[in-house]
């Protein structure tokens, strides 16, 4: 938002803080400043010329060689190419120096409205009326929209000007005088539908209207606020909504079917071409103003096209009204039209602005139209408007929010310089007013006055003080130690982090195996590809891999983040996983066993299962990982065609599982005393037979009395036949109250034996 | 006998394998070698004789095998040194296994902030990062009808829940959790429904912090904002507060810190302002603790909000905010 320091200075009575120094006063008690825009230079040096004579300059068919007086500055000659310099005229001079011009030297230059940009004519020289001035050079503070979505009264220069006469102390001065405001009564009738939707609608209507450009002044407020000069009944309710915050709309009364305007909920299949020439589809949730044909208006939003003001305007209805704050936009999000009027709207405006803009517009029209009468009385329709709430206000409580000392007077001089009401309630409290314009969202509770307080006392004004606080051990939730603890290990093995985003496309879902269906889907995706959350790391893992595999010959990775699990009622389950993969040109083999390594520095003694594969798995190089009794994770290698080039090993484990079966704490057994005994034994299978499996037949057989079974090594070749192996174990025996006897240490081995052989495996000692 | 030492003494030194030294052992000193053999016959000999044939066999026995056993010795040190010599390793070549890992720069800055609020007695809390309407908006006092939950800025899920756009929710579940009094922070992952660019991402790390008392006040914020920003700047900051509209804090502020590079009269890095915005906080609002199930009026406190991802991009000087996300290990090995 834009703010003219000139249009701000004319409601500051002796305002001497230059522009500079104003905005960083507003961005320390107020809202935060974005810049001061410095006027043209051209303006600040511009002089009133009169044009004496003006003639063809040989040889060109439009430079003009004009004789000009420019007051104190004298006489001076200029070439110009504007096709409407001639004697007479009253224009705007500006000395720049001299310059050639077909062989003539010219000085300074003659300038356009548009030029010195005080009004939006581009296409010739300004023409000054008898009376007309050049507008004084003025400076535009730019506010950061943001940080003024709480407050409807600083969407207009008067209520900014309220805080600037507060912050420095001096008078802020009114432009309304709403006495000048006619009876009730006018010819044209307003009908509301509801009254939450719109609270009121004022209007006043006018005859003999002339619609021509504006003075130079008010285009000049226009452009310096960024506003776009279009005829002088347009710019005139713009230049009241840019002063007091109220949107207003001007209906060629001509135009209008009926007497009556409503304002009312559109029906279903309603259309309204606006004035920006788009043609919008209404229904039952856009509030429109209609007259006895249909839509004339998205309330608080847009006029319609039909009945916008034109050349041949002769009658004007001036609506003042005000609009529910979350119905405008929820119209203006669905229309996806956002005016000056619907920001101002959306900030929840004052029900009793209205009139105000209108007792301001009756006060400028006669200068902005000569001529016109006001037709009838005032038109205004509401509902019961309300009382200004009241809070009262404990000055010692609001020393201890603050931390500093506050003195009554203080308190209430910065209340009354904000316009809020103040009375003494007694003792050290106040009886506060709120001021309307400060009462539809901002201020309801002694803690919003605390801030009025805080910020105008300066918060600097307050002393730094450690809080008093209890000595007391903060709660840690396990969970977080214990994913540090993975972090910190799984890096310390040479993988490298890395964080994906929480989306999924349908698309990996698919090549992942992933019913979409147990995806929780994104109603708004920002991009194709972002629709679902992720179930599994894997995709992001696999887009990683491949990403980096054209830049690198091997790598490590993982990540640690969300998987994100559909509930039939309540918030998803979000479950922690750790994601790791092992990228590699050589045969592979060693990084799948170089992740079940790591996978088992989390889960000492886990299980490796036979899986079955899935698709997006290497056929015969996948598995599951057990752990007391729970399948913890996944380790596979992608299938070669996910792969453009090499390899990738990875490895999936569910750390909520992991965290829950890893224990407490340590247990301590007595190490043993008694010597233990090994044997050696060798099975022979078919070479697909899996170690493991034969390593827990051998522990079922074997037994208490073994400590433990050890995988040594497999063999095949000769004197074996084609297609089978032999795997040697070491079982370890023991016992925890004696040394074993030959006999005991047998009887381990033959029960071994026996017990394989009954499953068909042939055994060599 | 003389001879016949010097002789043995002579092809033990010139022995020149270990082979041949152990033929020249046995042949001299072994069972029946030729010392032995002059032991054995000295039954025929007369008691002085034997004694003087002792004497001269034993010191023949002793030089021989002191220069057996030095013999030998150097044949095993030159046996060694060659075994070492051809042991010969070229320690320059690169060696195998994985180069060291690393941790997200994201998950360093969190871990050190998190350490640093812990000395403090903070606790660390973790929220959801899909959440509820009620703890994402309402409770924080955002109605219905506020600009910030405009679709453009919030992903909507199915069932009617979203994803978080701030950790600010953990304020109200860290209450209900731990109730009065509290200290605790939540860093975390946040999404917010904008286009990506340079300096925009839709996922990033902000993190939350709260503390709850029976009286707090701004002075204490400010305290508590100056302490903790010297320990995560590593030097003594200038703080200031300012107006900031946050409808969760009431009065809310934006807290500038002087700028660290030019400390005051102006840079590119402060737009010529000598402060830099660093963080949202302010008194906590007395509807976000009726929300959360306390008393306003016996309980009151501060929040903050810091972006992490921010304070990661200022520490290491980050060109592009996309990279925090690209998985590219040639960016995420440098931290
Ligand atoms: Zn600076």
């Amino acid at each position: 938002m834009k703010f003219s320091y000139g249009w701000i200075r004319s409601f500051v009575d002796g305002l001497d803080v230059p522009a500079e120094a104003l905005e960083r006063l507003i961005t320390m008690k107020t809202a935060e400043c974005e810049g001061v825009e410095n006027p043209s230079p051209l303006l600040a040096n511009a002089a009133v010329a009169m044009v004496l004579s003006a003639e063809p300059v040989e040889g060109s068919n439009h430079l003009q060689k004009a004789l000009i007086d420019a007051g104190q500055h004298g006489r001076r000659t200029v070439v110009c190419g504007a096709p409407n310099c001639r004697r007479g005229l009253r224009t705007i001079w500006v000395p720049l120096g001299f310059k050639t011009i077909a062989g003539i030297a010219s000085d300074g230059m003659l300038a356009s409205a548009a030029e010195l940009g005080i009004g939006k004519d581009g296409n010739g020289i300004i023409e000054l009326g008898e009376t007309d001035e050049i507008p004084p050079a003025d400076s535009v503070i730019e506010i950061d929209n943001k940080s003024i979505t709480h407050r409807p009264d600083l969407w207009g220069h008067h209520g900014m000007a309220r805080e600037v006469a507060a912050i420095t102390g001096k008078r802020l001065l009114h432009p309304i005088d709403p006495a000048t405001l006619p009876a009730p009564g006018g010819p044209v009738k307003v009908g509301i539908e509801d009254l939450t939707l719109c609270p009121r609608y004022s209007a006043l209507v006018f005859e003999n209207v002339t619609v021509q450009p504006s003075p130079l002044w008010l285009q000049h407020r226009l452009m310096a606020v960024g506003l776009n000069p279009i005829n002088n009944i347009v710019d005139l309710t713009n230049f009241i909504m840019a002063e007091l915050a109220q949107p207003m709309h001007a209906f060629d009364r001509a135009k209008l079917a009926g007497e009556t305007i409503s304002a009312r909920p559109a029906r279903e299949g309603e259309k309204i071409t606006a004035l920006n020439d788009e043609e919008y589809a209404l229904t039952t949730s856009n509030l429109v103003i209609a007259d006895g044909a249909g839509p004339i208006a998205i309330a608080g939003v847009i006029g319609g096209r039909d009945s916008a003001i034109s050349e041949s305007t002769t009658s004007i209805v001036l609506e003042s009204a005000n609009f529910n704050a979350s119905s405008v936009r929820k119209t203006s999000a669905a229309l996806r039209l956002r005016t000056d009027a619907s920001m101002r709207f959306e900030k929840a405006q004052d029900p009793h602005n209205t009139v105000r803009a209108l007792a301001r517009a009756l006060e400028l029209l006669p200068m902005l139209s000569p001529g016109i009468r006001l037709v009838g009385g005032l038109a205004d329709s509401h509902g019961p408007l309300q009382e200004p709430g009241r809070v009262t206000f404990d000055i010692d409580w609001a020393e201890s929010k603050l931390g500093r000392s506050l003195s009554e007077e203080t308190v209430t001089e910065i209340l009354t310089s904000l316009e809020f009401g103040v009375q003494n309630a007694g003792g050290r409290k106040l009886d506060v007013t709120i001021p309307t314009w400060r009462a539809t969202k901002d201020i309801a509770m002694p803690e919003d006055i605390v801030e009025e307080i805080g910020r105008m006392v300066g918060y600097d004004s307050i002393e730094p003080k450690p809080p008093l606080v209890p000595c007391a051990p903060s709660y840690d939730p396990p969970e977080r130690e214990f994913l540090r603890r993975v972090r910190r290990m799984v890096a310390s093995q040479g993988f490298t982090e890395v964080s994906n985003y929480s989306f999924v496309s349908e698309e990996d879902a698919k090549r992942f195996g992933l019913a979409l269906e147990d995806h929780v889907r994104v109603l708004n995706p920002i991009a194709a590809g972002q629709e679902l959350m992720r179930t599994s790391l894997l995709p992001g893992i696999w887009r990683n891999v491949m990403e980096n595999a054209r830049h690198l010959e091997s790598f490590r990775l993982f990540e640690i983040g969300r998987e994100i699990h559909k509930n039939a009622v309540g918030l998803p389950d979000e479950r922690p996983h750790l994601a790791a993969a092992i990228f590699t040109k050589d045969d592979g083999r060693a990084s799948l066993f170089e992740l079940r390594r790591m996978a088992e520095c989390l889960a000492v003694d886990l299980h490796v299962r036979p899986a079955e594969p899935r698709s997006w798995e290497h056929p015969t190089r996948c598995a599951e990982l057990w752990w007391k009794g729970a399948q913890i994770g996944r380790l596979s290698e992608l299938h070669p065609s996910l792969m453009e080039s090499g390899r990738a090993a990875v490895v999936d484990l569910d750390l909520t599982l992991l965290l829950e079966l890893a224990p407490a704490q340590a247990s301590y057994t007595p190490v043993r005393k008694y010597p233990t005994s090994a044997f050696d034994l060798s099975v022979i299978c078919n070479a697909r037979e899996r170690a493991g499996t034969l390593e827990l037949e051998i522990r079922r057989y074997a037994g208490d009395l073994a400590e433990a079974v050890e995988y040594v090594r497999e063999y095949e070749g000769a004197p074996l036949a084609e297609g089978r192996k032999s795997v040697s174990f070491r079982v370890v025996a023991g016992a925890a109250d004696h040394t074993l006897t030959a006999a005991e240490i047998t009887g381990v081995r033959e029960k071994i034996i026996e017990g394989l052989t009954g499953l068909g495996y042939e055994l060599r000692a | 006998m003389q001879d016949l030492l010097d002789s043995a003494l002579a092809r033990i030194r010139d022995a020149s394998t270990a082979e041949e030294l152990e033929a020249v052992r046995v042949e001299v000193l072994g069972r029946k070698g030729v010392l032995s053999a002059l032991s054995k016959d000295m039954g025929k000999l007369s008691a002085e004789e034997r004694v003087a044939r002792g004497k001269l066999i034993n010191t023949s026995k002793q030089a021989l095998e002191s220069a057996w056993e030095e013999r030998r010795d150097s044949f095993e040190r030159a046996a060694l040194a060659k075994r070492l010599d051809a042991e010969w390793l070229d320690l320059t070549i690169p060696a195998p296994g994985p180069r060291p890992g690393s941790l997200h720069p994201v998950t360093q800055i969190q871990w050190e902030i998190e350490d640093l609020f812990r000395s403090m007695g903070f606790s660390v809390l973790d929220g959801p990062e899909v959440e509820t309407e009620f703890h994402n908006f309402d409770a924080l006092n955002i109605p219905p009808d506020h600009p910030a939950r405009d679709m453009q800025d919030t992903f909507w899920l199915e069932g009617g829940n979203l994803l978080r756009t701030h950790t600010s929710p953990v304020q109200v579940r860290g209450i209900e959790k731990l109730g009065p009094p509290l200290r605790m922070i939540a860093p975390g992952r946040v999404f917010r429904n904008e286009t990506v660019d340079t300096s925009h991402e839709h996922t990033f790390y902000q993190l939350e912090g709260m503390m709850i008392d029976r009286h707090v006040s701004v002075g204490n914020l400010i305290y508590f904002m100056k302490t903790l920003l010297g320990a995560i700047f590593k030097r003594d900051v200038t703080v200031r507060l300012r107006p900031g509209f946050f409808p969760f804090v009431e009065p809310g502020f934006e807290l500038d810190i002087r700028c660290l590079i030019c400390g005051g009269p102006g840079c590119p890095v402060c737009k010529q302002s000598g402060w830099v915005e660093l963080l949202p906080c302010g008194l906590v609002n007395p509807h976000v603790l009726r929300a959360s199930g306390i008393d306003p009026a016996e309980w009151n406190g501060f929040a903050f909000g810091l972006g992490l991802t921010r304070l990661v991009m200022m520490r290491y000087a980050i060109d592009d905010i996309r990279w925090l996300q690209s998985g590219d290990l040639r960016f995420m090995r440098q931290f």
